[in-house]
């Protein structure tokens, strides 16, 4: 799961975004927290000043983290919160880069409040590292599982296969069942919960997942109830199916993990509680959960022997193949596209773009699909690839000198119908990769009931345009950073009915999520009409932090966006803007992954506004093409300002190296390209050159390049992971010619030039670029 | 998998496992031999669009039929003498299994041979040379084949993520 040697400042930013994810009673999600530690643990050696103190507070996080999957200490959503505090104090730390004992001290009071000591709970600081590694190293503890591990293992192909459908039926699931709350005797969605369970049961059965398929065996049987009258689906067995699903998540999950790491991270999971209450609930009694749900290390495996009847549905099964082979199709047809008719989903009141009509009458029209094949990604990006090469081959060929002799009337026209064939060819596999971003925006659904329920807040969650296309690469990035946008709208947006009420409002909340495309981008924003962002303590936060001087003035829309900064909202006291005190700045950072940009808008008492701004592909984007000396290079148009040719009486340099350039009266720095490079060009005198003025995060920066070659779209590729990372250029792409042009990375490339400039003047600038 | 089994046998004195079919090519005075189920296809020598910041070895990255693959000169990573590419220089693409999916590498080398059969008694472990010729690390064996020596390299060490890790440190 995690790939190469990572800096501690990912890996830290990496925990906060999932301490943020974690729900109580989401084991799997702890699980990868501690897995996060163990390498923050392991690298902080090598971080000199800080590390041994990092190394033992990564120690005590870790022993606090494996109480709680241990069950000895609570996984309250309020435990959660200290321990995101920990991490930021960590954080702090790694950012100034020394251990004040003041923040120490934080640290370990942020995890006493979770219950756990430093200190007094293990025997010996030294200790504890070995303790906690110990245990991890063979989550499932005894060797007898182990063992048995290699039992389901035999078809890795198909337990991929098994693995992938299985979380899709899961989120089917959750989704259906969310619309059943709302339209409780509608036969048609039970019977889509059913069914999954059913697959679910007949797959695992017959790749001997027998906790697997004991659980969802026991389910169906309650659903099956549910189905012929005998039980009514009231909000019990709804809260049981869900908790059911996601415990079979979190072994679906830990299947995977053994699947791609090895067999020693085995997990134990004992489904006997589960089973029980399923039973109880079938039984017509009521559900009485003793204690939080928790993987049982060392006991041996309890498989319930297969029973006769169980033997006798495995008859069924074999006769029900069709119809489990027609429900795999189904559901995967569901996940891949999105319905014509725009189905309706229910704890929020979603309104499918323009078609704004009643929601549809009767189960028939809900899941009408258009018929769609799965297609292994890589395939798709190798046809993408080959139409790619393609129409440069076209190219090649109609201005070979040669042909492009042929004055003949029959042959032009046959070029130019075969470039609109090659370009319709083009635009129709750049839009196989877009996928509609329905599925994000229902998993939210789930996330703001479970948010408003543990916050006793009545939240509707509005959705618009989930038929609006992104970039199949996208989807799963942007997945974080919109949860926690969602989460800081539910948990510190929206108040609790009572003082709604005392401001004049309804008392229900409503949190707005749309989608829609405008120019070149996709925009996703969140909005709640909760109490806005208390734009005064925000001020007063960031002159205590030093990001602005008492005598700034700042617009509030600068003012908010304050909280994008690094550290920000680390702070305990602003209890209305921080979120589980790490920064929103993990969302800004996953947003600009993506080339985006995010900014929140907000009116005090109105509510507040989050706008993200995505570019359509990520494949795309649209380029000059410069050239020095030999080397062709693409800049992003988006960050282009202008071009020009530098006259001597705008031009100044500085102790006769940096240069500058007056534009519109302000100093831009000249940055060469030649020299960043290394490469020779044409022109060393700027004033024979052109410099291509250039925008980034706020920054100025003057490119000189001996000649523009023009513009054009090119298609993104990647250098490989051979090549990640190379300072200054984003990806390659390949020209007209077929040579490959690098495209260039603005962060990296300033970061270069600047890389012996005085500190002062960068830290200034983390200012001044947020304004924009 | 074969490539898996020919890297685990590096140090045993006898070398069957590493029988198996082997592209030769030459460098200079000096004839190696690679795995060829890791060899994807040999290509002439074309324009390479050079990448900054990166080793001189690195000669840059190609498109080949739209792939842009990274492509390095065997003799600068050996340290020998550069030459001039003329046309019997080849670029053997060969693909193996890196930490995040296949890496799909070019290799840049004076010329390219033949296909052998190596049997695993042909096939010595590599000779110690001591840190003044820097590491045999990515020598697999020292093949004999008609009173020729063939040294087979371990691909992956050759352009594997030792590389990319080298690039981290830079």
């Amino acid at each position: 799961m995690v790939k190469g040697v990572k800096k501690t400042s990912d890996i830290l930013d990496e925990m906060a975004l999932k301490v943020l994810m974690i729900e109580p009673g989401d084991l799997s999600v702890v699980g990868e927290l501690l897995e996060l530690v163990e390498q923050l643990v392991g690298i902080s050696s090598k971080e000199v000043e800080v590390g041994p103190v990092l190394a033992e507070m990564g120690s005590s996080f870790n022993a606090a983290l494996e109480k709680i999957i241990m069950g000895e200490l609570k996984d309250s959503a309020e435990n959660f919160g200290f321990l995101g505090r920990c991490i930021s104090q960590i954080q702090e730390i790694v950012r100034k880069n020394q251990a004040e004992a003041k923040d120490i001290k934080i640290f370990n009071d942020n995890l006493a409040a979770v219950g756990f000591r430093v200190g007094s709970d293990l025997p010996g600081g030294g200790d504890v590292a070995k303790e906690g590694e110990a245990s991890l190293s063979k989550p499932a503890g005894g060797k007898s599982a182990i063992a048995d591990v290699p039992d389901f293992l035999q078809d890795k192909e198909l337990l991929a296969g098994f693995i992938e459908e299985t979380f899709e039926h899961l989120e089917s699931i959750e989704v259906n069942i969310l619309d059943l709350e709302h339209s409780p005797d509608d036969e048609e969605i039970i019977n889509n919960i059913f069914r999954p369970f059913h697959t679910i049961k007949g797959v695992s059965g017959f790749l001997n997942l027998k906790l697997i398929n004991e659980l969802a065996h026991t389910t169906e049987n309650l659903l099956d109830d549910v189905r012929n009258g005998k039980r009514a689906m009231d909000s019990d067995v709804i809260d049981v199916v869900l908790s059911v699903g996601d415990f079979l998540r979190s072994m679906v999950q830990n299947i995977k993990d053994v699947l791609e790491k090895g067999a020693e991270y085995y997990q134990e999971f004992d489904i006997s509680e589960y089973v029980t209450l399923v039973r109880t609930l079938q039984e017509g009694g009521s559900p009485v959960r003793s204690t939080a749900v928790k993987t049982v290390p060392p006991a041996p495996q309890q498989v319930l022997p297969l029973g006769d009847d169980e033997a006798d549905d495995e008859v069924d099964e074999a006769n029900e193949d069709d119809f489990v082979e027609e429900q795999v199709l189904a559901s995967t047809v569901k996940a891949v596209v999105g319905p014509a008719d725009g189905s309706r989903l229910s704890t929020s009141k979603v309104f499918a773009g323009a078609d704004q009509s009643e929601a549809p009458a009767g189960p028939i029209s809900r899941n009408r699909l258009g018929a769609s094949i799965k297609v292994d990604i890589e395939k798709l990006d190798g046809l993408v690839n080959a139409v790619g090469e393609l129409v440069i081959m076209q190219t090649m060929v109609q201005q070979n000198p040669l042909v492009s002799k042929l004055a003949d009337p029959k042959l032009t026209k046959d070029f130019s119908q075969l470039s609109r064939i090659t370009s319709e060819l083009q635009k129709t596999a750049m839009a196989m990769r877009m996928v509609p971003i329905r599925q994000t925006f229902q998993k939210m659904i789930r996330l703001v009931r479970d948010l408003s329920k543990k916050s006793g807040k009545l939240v509707d969650l509005v959705m618009i345009g989930e038929e609006t296309e992104i970039d199949r690469n996208m989807v799963d990035s942007i997945y974080d950073p919109l949860v926690h946008m969602i989460r800081n709208s539910v948990d510190h947006g929206v108040q609790v009915p009572a003082e709604r009420e005392a401001v004049g409002k309804s008392p229900t909340g409503t949190v707005k999520l749309s989608a829609y495309q405008k120019g070149g981008y996709i925009v996703i924003e969140i909005e709640d009409d909760g109490q806005g962002l208390n734009t005064e303590k925000v001020r007063q936060k960031a002159i205590e932090r030093g990001l602005i001087k008492e005598d700034d003035h700042l617009t509030d829309k600068e003012l908010n966006n304050l909280v994008f900064l690094p550290g920000f909202s680390t702070a305990d006291k602003i209890t209305d803007v921080s979120g589980r005190g790490v920064g929103m700045d993990v969302v800004k950072k996953a947003v600009e992954k993506l080339r985006g940009k995010v900014e929140v808008i907000s009116q005090p008492g109105e509510g507040s506004q989050c706008v993200i701004r995505l570019p359509l592909t990520l494949a795309i984007i649209d380029g000059i093409i410069v050239r020095v000396g030999a080397e062709r290079y693409i800049i992003p148009t988006i960050a282009i300002q202008e071009s020009i040719r530098p006259t001597p009486n705008f031009y100044n340099t500085v102790h006769g190296k940096g240069e500058t350039l007056t534009i519109r009266n302000r100093l831009v720095p000249i940055i060469r390209l030649n020299e960043v490079f290394g490469v020779v060009a044409e022109y060393e005198d700027p004033f024979e050159a052109i410099v291509v003025v250039v925008e980034y995060e706020g920054r100025q920066r003057a490119l000189m390049v001996d000649e523009l070659l023009g513009k054009q779209e090119v298609v993104i590729k990647s250098l490989g992971g051979y090549m990640k990372d190379i300072k200054g250029v984003a990806g390659g792409t390949i020209l007209g010619d077929g040579r490959v042009g690098l495209i260039l990375d603005l962060a990296g490339l300033i970061a270069v030039s600047e890389s012996s400039v005085p500190v002062e003047e960068k830290e200034e600038e983390v200012i001044t670029g947020n304004k924009d | 998998m074969a490539a898996k089994d020919v890297r685990r046998g590096e140090n045993l004195q006898v070398m069957p496992e590493l029988a198996g079919k082997y592209l030769t090519f030459v460098l200079g005075e000096e004839e190696y031999g690679i795995f060829i189920l890791q060899v994807r296809e040999i290509i002439g020598i074309m324009e390479i669009t050079s990448v900054p910041h990166t080793p001189p070895y690195v000669k840059g990255v190609i498109n080949l039929r739209g792939r842009v693959i990274p492509v390095i000169d065997l003799r600068l990573k050996f340290a020998m003498a550069a030459r001039e590419y003329d046309d019997r220089t080849c670029i053997i693409v060969v693909e193996v299994q890196g930490r995040e999916g296949t890496i799909m590498v070019g290799m840049l080398v004076d010329s390219v041979s033949e296909v052998v059969n190596v049997s695993g008694t042909e096939v010595e472990p590599p000779p110690v040379f001591g840190t003044k010729f820097g590491s045999s690390d990515n020598i697999l064996g020292m093949a004999k084949i008609n009173n020729e020596v063939k040294i087979l390299l371990d691909t992956y060490k050759v352009i594997g993520e030792g590389v990319v890790e080298h690039f981290e440190k830079k």
